[in-house]
């Protein structure tokens, strides 16, 4: 079970990084999208499930990540990015639900680059509960 | 006029069809970063209670991505993606041998002179994959 006084909960912002011409071309490719420095529309995933390790590791949150399901996926783009940005990520525990002995979590990552909030990012992930 | 001039709620307005093979799962995977073993390893994966090796999630949702960002450039919209979302209801399972298909298939959920909706379909294997997916395009 995941412990829900963590809901609420941001995480430090992340360094910013810049978004490298090779990552965006790498992840165009993989998909067979136009490889043109515009970013991929799921290319965020790279940096915000990342950017959410500290919290998948922190051993008090109770997180077993062999037991994670992909269950929802949200992007909300306020700007273009491209290869060449740089961004930092704020993740945020908007919610836990529990249902059947099972757990939904729900993660949303501010994406923000110079400007200010470039894009949100919300992830909920399927936490199988029980012993099995 | 509007970039979205003649499309009205309902309308289907494209079908697209990709077939996925476990080259280009691990393709994904190193793209990603995303390396969970149940994408890559058919041990993992059956350890984990699934059948065989399943595809990303996210590979699925950047083959719909493809997908609408190829009809846009195609219809010449003059728009950019502005939302872009899924649920992820049954796994697309990709064997070793001959791996899988998706069938996408998009409709107008809502549309105005600054929006449009779809509502987007996938299925692979006989199964809805993804229930549903919806992307916003916004009139630049």
């Amino acid at each position: 079970m995941l412990d829900t006084s963590y809901v609420g909960r941001s995480l430090p912002t992340t360094e910013p990084v810049t978004i490298t011409t090779e990552s965006v071309s790498r992840f165009a490719q993989a998909l067979g999208l136009r490889d043109d420095a515009a970013l991929p529309p799921t290319y965020l995933i790279s940096l915000t499930l990342p950017a959410a390790d500290p919290l998948i590791e922190d051993p008090g949150f109770g997180l077993d990540f062999t037991k994670v399901l992909h269950r929802d996926q949200r992007f909300a783009y306020h700007r273009e990015l491209r290869a060449g940005d740089r961004v930092s990520c704020t993740v945020t525990v908007e919610s836990i639900k529990t249902v059947a002995g099972n757990d939904l979590l729900a993660l949303r990552t501010d994406v923000t680059d110079e400007q200010g909030l470039a894009a949100e990012v919300w992830t909920t992930l399927f936490v199988a509960g029980g012993e099995a | 006029m509007s970039a979205f001039a003649g499309l009205a709620a309902g309308d289907a307005v494209f079908t697209a069809s990709f077939p996925v093979a476990r080259a280009d799962l691990a393709a994904y995977a190193e793209a990603s970063g995303d390396r969970n073993p149940i994408h890559l390893d058919e041990a993992a994966a059956e350890a984990a209670g699934l059948p065989d090796v399943i595809a990303h999630g996210m590979y699925t949702m950047g083959l719909v991505s493809r997908a609408v960002l190829e009809w846009a450039a195609e219809a010449g919209l003059d728009a950019s993606l502005s939302e872009f979302s899924s649920r992820f209801a049954k796994p697309v399972v990709v064997p070793a041998a001959g791996g899988a298909v998706v069938d996408i298939e998009a409709k107008v959920r809502k549309v105005d002179a600054d929006a449009l909706e779809l509502a987007i379909t996938v299925v692979s294997g006989g199964e809805k994959v993804l229930a549903p997916a919806r992307a916003t395009l916004t009139a630049n």
